[in-house]
C-alpha cells in the first residue's frame, strides 16, 4: 500500500508535468488546427533563460521567473510571426513541418550558445520535500501539482468569464464567424501564440529544479504531452489535464509493475489504443461535419 | 537469383508499355552509363560511404514521395521502416545464414505488413492523428530495437552484415544499388500516371470528390501508406547490406523527420526531388563541416532552413524547377481530336431511376432531412428545390453517401445503396458534381476526367490507357472543352470548372447523375451554355436530378419537382403544376 | 594512373560533394599525420572538446621531444557528429589521406562497432577508448584500447564491494543502451564468479523524466548494495536524489559516470559517500598526476578520461611509431603490442595479444563532493 501511494504520488507529479505541456498543445490545436511540434521547445528555452537570470546573472529568483515568463511572451510572438503567421493558408503539413524547423533551430541554437552540458536549476522552496507517513512528498512536485490545479480554474475563468477569452473561444470555433464579429482573428492568434508560449516556459521552470535543465528536456516531455492530448481528446483543455496525470499515473505504475525499460512505450501503446478504440479521446474532439 | 524488381508491387503502366521504353530509353540509358560509372571508377571509401548513404536513403525518401506526395498522407516513421528491412538483412545474414535475397524480400514484406496495419488501424482518422501513430510506432520499433536484446542484439546492433556474393566489392555493391535506385525511381515516376497513382493524388487533392467519383479513398490511402513503408523497408536492406553494421539510433525519430526533409527540400511530389533533397542533406552536413567548432550552429542554421523552405519554396527544389517546365510543356502538347460521347445510361430496374423512401438525417437534435420520398422518373430531368437551409444538399449529400442516412431506404435502378460508402454508390452508377466545385488541383483538365472515367463498371471504355484517354476526351469535348484538356485545373475559368467537374461525371457513364446547383456563379451567357448542355445530356437519355435556385433553369430544363421546407417535402409533382402550389409560393415569398 | 583515376573519380563527385575531397590525393608532406574521430557536435560534443584537448597536449608533448622519426607530428580532427553514421563518414573521409599513419577513434563502443568493418579493411592501427569487452575479441587485429574494458570495471566494482566493503546482496542497476548493458552483464557475471549473484538485475531507458519505481523496487529487494551503470549525468542526478529522499542509504559503487564532474554538479550531495570505478583519477600514479597538472594548466578545467585517453593514445602511438622506426601499418602493430610498463595518465599499459592496454581500475571515493583516490584494482589474467 505505501508503494501505492508512494508511486501515485510520483504518477501525478509527472502527469501534472504533461498536463501543462498538453495544455499549451491543446490552445494552439485550438485557435489553429496545427500541432506545434516546437512546444517541448519553449519548455527547455525558458529553462535555460532561468538559468541565465537566477544563476548567471544571480538576479532574485522571483524577478528572473517573471523575466523569463516575458522572454516566452516574446518568444510566442516571434513564433507567430516567423513560423505559423506566413503559412496560415497553407494546409495544416507545412505548418507541422515548419514548426518541426523551428524545434530544431531552437534547441540547437540554446546548443550553440550554452554548451551540451545539463544545468542546475533550484527550486522554489529549500526543502526539498516533506516525509508523510509511509510517503515522501517531493515538494517541487507538490507545487507542480498546486500550479496544474490553479490553471484549470484560471482556464475556465479566462475562457468562460472574461471578454477576450470568449473572443479567443469564437476565434478558435468558427474563424469567419469571428472576423464578422469584429473579432480580429490575427490578434487573436497572437494573443493564443503568446499565452502557449508562457504556459510551455512555465512548465518547464516548474520541472527543471527536478530535471535539471537540458537540451532534451523539452523533446522528452513533449512527445509524451502528445499523447495526453490525444488521449484527453484532441482540442479540450480539461480533457488534456486529465490525459496527462492519466499518462504520468500508467507509466509509473506499468515502470513498476510491468517494466522499466519499456516505460517510455506504455505511453504510444495507450495512445494507440485510444486512436484504434475511441479516437475522439476521452473528452471527444469536436469534430464538425463538413461536406 | 531472382531479378531485383520482382519484389515491387507498383503497378507498371501496363499497355503503354512498349512505346514508353522506347520513348524513355535516353533514361535507361543514361542509368547504364552511372551503373557502370559506379562499379567502375575507383572511389575512395569516403566518397564511397556517402554514395552508399545517397543512393539507399534515396529509395527511402521515394516511399515518402508517393505517401506525402502523391497521396498527400504524413508520415514520420519512415526510419522505423528503414529500420525493420536493415534488421531483416542484418539478422537474417547473420543469426540465421539466409541468403541477402531472400532476407531483402522477407525485410519488405515485413515493412510492407507494419505499413498496412498501421494504414488500416489510423487512416480513416485525419492528419495530425495519423501523425500521431507513426511517431508512437516510431517510437515502440526504438524501444523494442534496444531492449529486445535476445533477438536484436539491443543497442550493441548487428554486425558483420554479409552482402550477395555477386556484388561483393563495396563498387559492385554500389552499382547495384544505383541500379536498384534507378528502378525503384522510375517505377516511382510512373506511379503517378497509373490508375492508382491518379487515384493517390485525387485523394490528396480532394478526399470528397475523390470518394464520389468511384476511388475507394481509405484502400487508396492504405496502399499508399504501405507502398512507402515497403521502399522504406527495400532502402533499409540495401542500406544493411552496404555498410554491414546497423544498430538502433540510426533509425530513431530523429533520422525519421531527416527523410521527410529529405523529401521536402527536393521536392516531395518527384523520386527526382526526393533524389536531389537526400544528396544535399547528405552533403550539406559534409560541406558544413568548418561549423563544427560551435555544437549546434549546423543544427540550428539547419531547422532555419527548414521553415525558409518551407515558407518559400513549398515545392521544394525540383517543384520549383519542374513547375515553370509544366506550364510551358502542357501549352505545347496538342490533345487528340475525340469522337462523339457516346452515354448509355444502364437500366437494369423499372420505370424509376432512384427511389427513395423515407429518407432522414438528423445531426443530434437538428432533423435536417425528415422522412423525404423521392421517385425519379427514367430518362427525365428531375429537380429538387426549397429556400436555403430546407435540407437540399444535405439530401443530396446523404444519396452521395457522404452522409449515412439516419433512417429510410435508396434504391438506385433496382440496387439498394442505402449503407455504401461513396465510392461504391459510384459505382453502382451514380454521378454528382459539388456546389463548391470540387477538382483536383494539380492535375490537368483531362486527368480530372481520366478519374472519373475509371469508374469501376464503367461499361464504355475498352482497356487500357489509351481507352481511358479518349474517353476523357469524348467527354471534355462534350462539354465544349477539348482543345484546352492539358491545361491545369488552375488556368480555367470558374464556369469552364464547373464544366469539367460535369465532363467528370459523365465520362463515367452513370446511371443517374446529380447535379448540385450547377448554375450557381454562372453568369448569364455560362447559364444559357449549361441549358444546352443540360438538353445535349437528356437527349442521350441519362437521367439528372438537379439542385438549383434558378427557376428559370429548372422550370424550363426539369419536367418534374419536388419541394423541400425544413427538411420536409411540401409538394412533388409535374413543374408547372408544382410552381404554382400555395405552399412552394408561401415558402419561397413568405407567407404571413 | 592510379592517382588520376580517383581525381577524376572525386572531380565527378566534386561537382556535389565537398572540394576538399580532392585532399584525398594530396601528395605526401613534411609532417607525419594522425586522424582523430571526435564528436565535435551532437550530444557528445563537450566531451569530444575534451578528447581533442587531450590529444593536442600530448602531440605538442611529442613535438617537443623532437617529433615522430624526425618529423613533426600532425592532428587531423573530423567530426563524428556523435552519431554511427557519422563516424563512418568521418573515419572514411580519415582513411582516404592515405599519408595518415594512424587514427584515434571513439570513446563509445557502438561508433567503434560501426566504424570497425572500414577500419579491417584500411588495415592501419586505430587507437580506442570504447570499453565494450566484445571490440578487440572479434577479431579485427587494427584495434587498440586505451581504456580498461567493461569487463574489468565490472570485476573491479564486484571484487571491491564484496571482499573490501564485504557486501553480498547486490542490486545492479544499468542503462538499456549499449555501454550499460554491456557493464551490467559485465558486474553480473563478476559477482556471479565470486558466489554472490544480483538479488536485482535492473535496466532502465536513458532520459528517464522518474526513477520512484526503480528505487522502490531496490529497497523492496532487500539488497544492501547498489552497483550502477549510468550513461547520462542528468539521470544519474535524478536517480541519486530520488533513492536518498526515499530513504535508500546503502553503500553504491558505480560506473564512471558517478565521479564524472557534471554528475557532481548536479547531483551535490545525493552522491556523497559513493565509490566510483575510475580509468583516470589524478592521484593514482605520478603520470597520472603529472597529465592532470598539465591538463589544468592548458584547459583550466578538472581533467577526466575524456581527455586522458586520448592523451595516453597519441603518446603510446608516437612511441610505437618511433620504436618500428617505420609508419608501415604491421609493423606499428608489433610494436604497440610489445608495450609493457609504459607510464599513461590512465595507467601502467601492458598491452595483451588482443589489442588490450589497460587491465584495471582505480576505485575513488566522493568525499562530500572531493573524488579521492581510494585504490587500484589490477587483474593479471
Amino acid at each position: 500500500m505505501d508503494l501505492v501511494l508512494q508511486l501515485l504520488f510520483t504518477g501525478i507529479g509527472i502527469g501534472a508535468v504533461y498536463a501543462l505541456v498538453a495544455l499549451g498543445f491543446v490552445l494552439i490545436f485550438r485557435a489553429t488546427n496545427v500541432v506545434n511540434f516546437a512546444q517541448g521547445e519553449f519548455s527547455m528555452v525558458a529553462a535555460y533563460l532561468m538559468v541565465v537570470f537566477s544563476v548567471d546573472l544571480g538576479w532574485p529568483y522571483w524577478l528572473s521567473f517573471l523575466l523569463a515568463l516575458g522572454g516566452m511572451a516574446l518568444l510566442g510572438v516571434i513564433f507567430n510571426l516567423g513560423v505559423y503567421y506566413p503559412l496560415r493558408h497553407r494546409t495544416f503539413l507545412p505548418v507541422i513541418i515548419a514548426t518541426i524547423g523551428a524545434s530544431i533551430l531552437l534547441a540547437n541554437s540554446v546548443l550553440a550558445i550554452y554548451g551540451p552540458q545539463p544545468q542546475v536549476l533550484q527550486g522554489w522552496f529549500d526543502t526539498p520535500g516533506i516525509q508523510l507517513g509511509p510517503v515522501y512528498l517531493d515538494s517541487q512536485y507538490l507545487l507542480i501539482i498546486a500550479v496544474t490545479i490553479a490553471l484549470v480554474f484560471f482556464n475556465y475563468w479566462f475562457f468562460e468569464k472574461t471578454l477576450l477569452g470568449k473572443k479567443l473561444q469564437a476565434t478558435s470555433q468558427d474563424k469567419e464567424m469571428a472576423s464578422l464579429l469584429g473579432i480580429s482573428v490575427s490578434t487573436m492568434i497572437m494573443i493564443t501564440f503568446i499565452y502557449s508560449a508562457v504556459l510551455g516556459g512555465l512548465a518547464g521552470i516548474l520541472v527543471a529544479p527536478v530535471l535539471f535543465v537540458s537540451i532534451q528536456m523539452g523533446s522528452t516531455i513533449a512527445l509524451k504531452a502528445f499523447a495526453a492530448t490525444i488521449i484527453g481528446g484532441f482540442g479540450d483543455v480539461a480533457g488534456a489535464i486529465i490525459g496527462g496525470l492519466a499518462l504520468g499515473v500508467i507509466e509509473t505504475f506499468g515502470a513498476a509493475y510491468i517494466s522499466v525499460p519499456y516505460k517510455d512505450g506504455f505511453a504510444f501503446l495507450v495512445l494507440v489504443a485510444f486512436l484504434i478504440f475511441r479516437p475522439q479521446g476521452i473528452f471527444g474532439e469536436r469534430v464538425a461535419e463538413k461536406a | 537469383m531472382s531479378a531485383p524488381s520482382d519484389n515491387m508491387s507498383i503497378p507498371t503502366p501496363a499497355v503503354h508499355s512498349k512505346p514508353l521504353l522506347i520513348r524513355h530509353s535516353p533514361f535507361f540509358i543514361g542509368v547504364a552509363i552511372l551503373v557502370v560509372l559506379a562499379a567502375k571508377l575507383q572511389f575512395d571509401g569516403y566518397v564511397l560511404n556517402i554514395l552508399l548513404q545517397a543512393t539507399t536513403f534515396s529509395i527511402a525518401v521515394f516511399g515518402l514521395s508517393v505517401v506525402l506526395g502523391l497521396c498527400g498522407q504524413i508520415n514520420l516513421a519512415q526510419a522505423a521502416f528503414f529500420g525493420l528491412g536493415a534488421y531483416a538483412v542484418g539478422l537474417g545474414t547473420t543469426d540465421l545464414h539466409l541468403s541477402f535475397w531472400l532476407c531483402l524480400v522477407g525485410g519488405c514484406v515485413i515493412a510492407l505488413l507494419a505499413g498496412a496495419f498501421l494504414g488500416m488501424s489510423t487512416l480513416r482518422l485525419g492528419g495530425h492523428y495519423l501523425a500521431m501513430v507513426t511517431i508512437s510506432f516510431q517510437q515502440i520499433v526504438t524501444l523494442v530495437m534496444i531492449n529486445a536484446i535476445w533477438l536484436t542484439h539491443g543497442p550493441d546492433g548487428v554486425s558483420n552484415i554479409r552482402r550477395p556474393e555477386l556484388f561483393q566489392t563495396s563498387q559492385s555493391y554500389l552499382a547495384f544499388c544505383v541500379a536498384m535506385l534507378a528502378i525503384v525511381g522510375y517505377l516511382v515516376w510512373h506511379l503517378s500516371d497509373t490508375k492508382l497513382g491518379r487515384a493517390m493524388r485525387a485523394v490528396r487533392d480532394n478526399e470528397l470528390a475523390a470518394g464520389v467519383n468511384g476511388i475507394d479513398v481509405f484502400r487508396t490511402k492504405i496502399y499508399a501508406f504501405a507502398l512507402c513503408a515497403l521502399l522504406g523497408g527495400l532502402a533499409g536492406g540495401l542500406f544493411a547490406g552496404g555498410f554491414a553494421y546497423v544498430s538502433p539510433d540510426q533509425f530513431s525519430f530523429a533520422e525519421s523527420i531527416v527523410f521527410l526533409t529529405m523529401s521536402l527540400l527536393g521536392g516531395v511530389a518527384s523520386p527526382v526531388g526526393s533524389a536531389i533533397g537526400t544528396g544535399l542533406l547528405i552533403l550539406i552536413p559534409e560541406w558544413l563541416r568548418f561549423l563544427k567548432s560551435v555544437p549546434g550552429l549546423y543544427l540550428a542554421i539547419y531547422g532555419l532552413f527548414v521553415i525558409l523552405i518551407i515558407r518559400f519554396m513549398p515545392d521544394g527544389i525540383w517543384g520549383f524547377v519542374a513547375d515553370a517546365f509544366n506550364r510551358w510543356r502542357a501549352h505545347t502538347k496538342a490533345p487528340p481530336v475525340a469522337a462523339a460521347l457516346q452515354l448509355k445510361p444502364a437500366s437494369v430496374g423499372g420505370e424509376f431511376v432512384l427511389e427513395v423512401t423515407g429518407l432522414s438525417k438528423h445531426f443530434g437534435g437538428l432533423k435536417a432531412v425528415d422522412g423525404v420520398d423521392i421517385a425519379v422518373k427514367r430518362g427525365g430531368v428531375h429537380a429538387l428545390i426549397g429556400p436555403n437551409g430546407s435540407g437540399k444538399t444535405t439530401t443530396l449529400n446523404v444519396l452521395s453517401g457522404l452522409y449515412q442516412a439516419t433512417s429510410g431506404r435508396i434504391v438506385l435502378d433496382g440496387t439498394d445503396i442505402t449503407h455504401m460508402p461513396p465510392h461504391r454508390r459510384t459505382a453502382a452508377g451514380l454521378g454528382r458534381t459539388f456546389q463548391n466545385i470540387r477538382l483536383f488541383r494539380s492535375m490537368t483538365a483531362l486527368e480530372n476526367v481520366e478519374i472519373g472515367a475509371e469508374r469501376p463498371g464503367n461499361s464504355m471504355i475498352g482497356k487500357g490507357e489509351d481507352a481511358l484517354t479518349e474517353r476523357a476526351m469524348e467527354a471534355l469535348t462534350f462539354v465544349g472543352l477539348g482543345n484546352r484538356a492539358n491545361e491545369l485545373i488552375s488556368s480555367f475559368s470558374y464556369g469552364h470548372q464547373r464544366l469539367i467537374e460535369i465532363a467528370r461525371a459523365l465520362a463515367a457513364n452513370p446511371t443517374l447523375l446529380l447535379l448540385d446547383e450547377p448554375a450557381a456563379g454562372l453568369n448569364s451567357t455560362e447559364k444559357l451554355e449549361l441549358h444546352e448542355l443540360l438538353k445535349r445530356i437528356a437527349a442521350q437519355g441519362l437521367t439528372i436530378l438537379i439542385i438549383d435556385h434558378d427557376m428559370t433553369l429548372v422550370s424550363e430544363a426539369a419536367q418534374h419537382i419536388t419541394v423541400l421546407n425544413f427538411g420536409r417535402r411540401i409538394a412533388d409533382g409535374e413543374s408547372m403544376a408544382v410552381l404554382r402550389h400555395p405552399d412552394v409560393v408561401s415558402a419561397y415569398l413568405g407567407s404571413e | 594512373m592510379k592517382l588520376t583515376r580517383r581525381d577524376f573519380a572525386a572531380g565527378i563527385v566534386a561537382g556535389l560533394a565537398a572540394p576538399h575531397v580532392i585532399t584525398g590525393a594530396r601528395a605526401q608532406g613534411a609532417t607525419i599525420k594522425i586522424g582523430m574521430c571526435a564528436p565535435v557536435t551532437g550530444p557528445a560534443a563537450e566531451s569530444g572538446r575534451y578528447a581533442i584537448q587531450g590529444a593536442k597536449l600530448a602531440l605538442e608533448a611529442v613535438n617537443k621531444a623532437g617529433g615522430i622519426l624526425g618529423k613533426q607530428a600532425e592532428l587531423i580532427v573530423e567530426d563524428d557528429q556523435t552519431t554511427n553514421p557519422g563516424i563512418v563518414l568521418a573515419f572514411s573521409k580519415l582513411a582516404a589521406q592515405s599519408d595518415i599513419v594512424g587514427f584515434l577513434g571513439s570513446i563509445r563502443s557502438t561508433q567503434v562497432h560501426a566504424m570497425a568493418p572500414d577500419v579491417l579493411k584500411l588495415g592501419k592501427p586505430v587507437m580506442i577508448g570504447g570499453t565494450d569487452p566484445n571490440l578487440t575479441h572479434m577479431g579485427n587485429q587494427w584495434l587498440f584500447r586505451f581504456r580498461p574494458n567493461d569487463s574489468y570495471s565490472g570485476r573491479v566494482i564486484a571484487e571491491y564491494g564484496v571482499n573490501t566493503l564485504g557486501k553480498k546482496k547486490w542490486a545492479v542497476l544499468h542503462s538499456t543502451d549499449a555501454f550499460g548493458t554491456a557493464g551490467g552483464k559485465a558486474l553480473t557475471a563478476a559477482l556471479e564468479k565470486l558466489g554472490s549473484p544480483p538479488v536485482l538485475d535492473q535496466g532502465y531507458a536513458n532520459q528517464s523524466q522518474d526513477f520512484t519505481p526503480v528505487v522502490l523496487a531496490i529497497k523492496q529487494s532487500g539488497a544492501d548494495i547498489l552497483g550502477s551503470y549510468f550513461t547520462f549525468e542528468n539521470d544519474l542526478g535524478i536517480f541519486a536524489r530520488q533513492l536518498r529522499q526515499l530513504g535508500v542509504n546503502i553503500p553504491w559503487v558505480g560506473s564512471p559516470s558517478i565521479v564524472n564532474i557534471t554528475a557532481l554538479k548536479l547531483a551535490g550531495p545525493a552522491l556523497y559517500n559513493t565509490y566510483g570505478v575510475a580509468d583516470y583519477a589524478e592521484d593514482s600514479s605520478e603520470a597520472s598526476k603529472a597529465f592532470g597538472k598539465l591538463y589544468r594548466d592548458a584547459v583550466k578545467v578538472a581533467p577526466d578520461n575524456q581527455s586522458s585517453w586520448p592523451y595516453d593514445a597519441v603518446t603510446v602511438l608516437a612511441a610505437a611509431i618511433n620504436k618500428a622506426g617505420s609508419t608501415e601499418p604491421a609493423k606499428i602493430r608489433e610494436a604497440i603490442l610489445s608495450i609493457k610498463k609504459f607510464p599513461g595518465a590512465e595507467g601502467e599499459y601492458n598491452f595483451d595479444q588482443n589489442g588490450d592496454g589497460l587491465h584495471g581500475y582505480n576505485i575513488v571515493k566522493n568525499d562530500k563532493g572531493n573524488i579521492v583516490f581510494d585504490k587500484h584494482i589490477e587483474f593479471n589474467d
